[in-house]
């Protein structure tokens, strides 16, 4: 058998694979159904994934209050300043 | 502020602290298992996301009807949100995802189009930042393509050929399931009408200010 020959099998073997792969994809889910129990081969990887997801909402909603509360301040102490400012001008 | 913002903050405070105990009281999804627990805050992030767009798209077009710039300042807040809530939802959607589908990210209908209008998000604050004097009406424009967009994103999943669950999951959730999500629902819209709230404050206080540096100009003068 040629080079070319085994390379044109070879090729045609993967790209058989891939078809293969991608007709074996999960089919879109319709509904949620409850179980009692969960497995105890599910909980370790889940566990991981579920924390960090669960931290980065509260820590990125913890951060953005904190911005719009320093954001708000900042503002007001600027109102007042120039408040104060017009009042003594008035004044003068 | 006014008067309903303190006690609906500390409702929203209370219902976040609880929702930890709400969600593992609901029941394990059969395939999925534990991870699915994600759902509880994605959903909900996610539908903020899609209303802040359609808040800023409906303030965006009122802006430019009236010209009034309270408007503008509701929708400029609202851009902010969905910048907000769709980077919660981008991030814990690849999480569930990880271990759902075995992989971080698909380039599905949903999935894109949530990134795209994200980047519409983007955009907008980009361009209300930089953008210079009249940018505000270029960036309604924006903001009316983002809301296009968002009927886009909820349809999608029903359309075209995806592994995202359809939007027929919610309505046949069993209560045990259920009342988890809406829960946290009602906790992710309290929370989104504060902030919104909280947001145009800053806005109209900075609008107050620039009023001011005026009335000095006007006594230098």
């Amino acid at each position: 058998m040629t080079i070319f020959k085994r390379v044109s099998v070879l090729i045609s073997m993967i790209l058989l694979q891939a078809t293969l792969i991608l007709a074996q994809q999960p089919s879109q889910q319709g509904e949620f159904l409850p179980i009692d129990q969960l497995p105890p081969e599910d909980q370790l990887p889940a566990a991981p994934l579920l924390i960090a997801a669960y931290s980065f909402v509260l820590v990125v909603l913890f951060l953005y209050i904190v911005s719009l509360a320093r954001r708000l301040t900042s503002v007001q102490r600027e109102m007042d300043r120039l408040d104060a400012n017009i009042k003594q001008g008035g004044r003068a | 502020m006014p008067k309903w913002f303190l006690p609906l903050a500390l409702v929203c405070g209370l219902m976040f602290a609880a929702s930890p105990l709400v969600i593992a009281s609901a029941d394990y999804e059969s395939t999925m298992g534990l991870v699915q627990k994600i759902f509880y805050y994605h959903m909900p992030s996610a539908w903020m996301f899609l209303i802040s767009a359609i808040v800023c798209g409906v303030s965006s077009v009122r802006f430019l009807v009236t010209g009034d710039h309270r408007h503008d300042r509701t929708a400029l807040a609202a851009a902010e949100l969905t910048v907000l809530f769709g980077l919660i939802t981008l991030v814990t959607g690849p999480l569930w995802a990880r271990r759902a589908w075995g992989t971080f990210w698909v380039w599905d209908a949903r999935t894109t189009s949530s990134l795209v209008s994200w980047m519409i998000s983007w955009a907008y604050l980009i361009l209300r930042r930089y953008g210079g004097p009249g940018s505000e009406n270029l960036a309604a424009g924006l903001a009316i393509f983002g809301t296009a967009n968002v009927a886009f994103i909820y349809v999608s999943v029903n359309y075209w050929r995806t592994i995202h669950p359809a939007t027929t999951v919610v309505p046949k959730l069993p209560f045990s399931m259920g009342f988890p999500l809406w829960f946290c629902v009602a906790a992710f819209t309290l929370l989104f009408v504060l902030l919104l709230k909280l947001r145009v404050r800053v806005e109209e206080q900075q609008a107050r200010v620039d009023e001011l540096y005026l009335s000095l100009d006007d006594f230098g003068r």
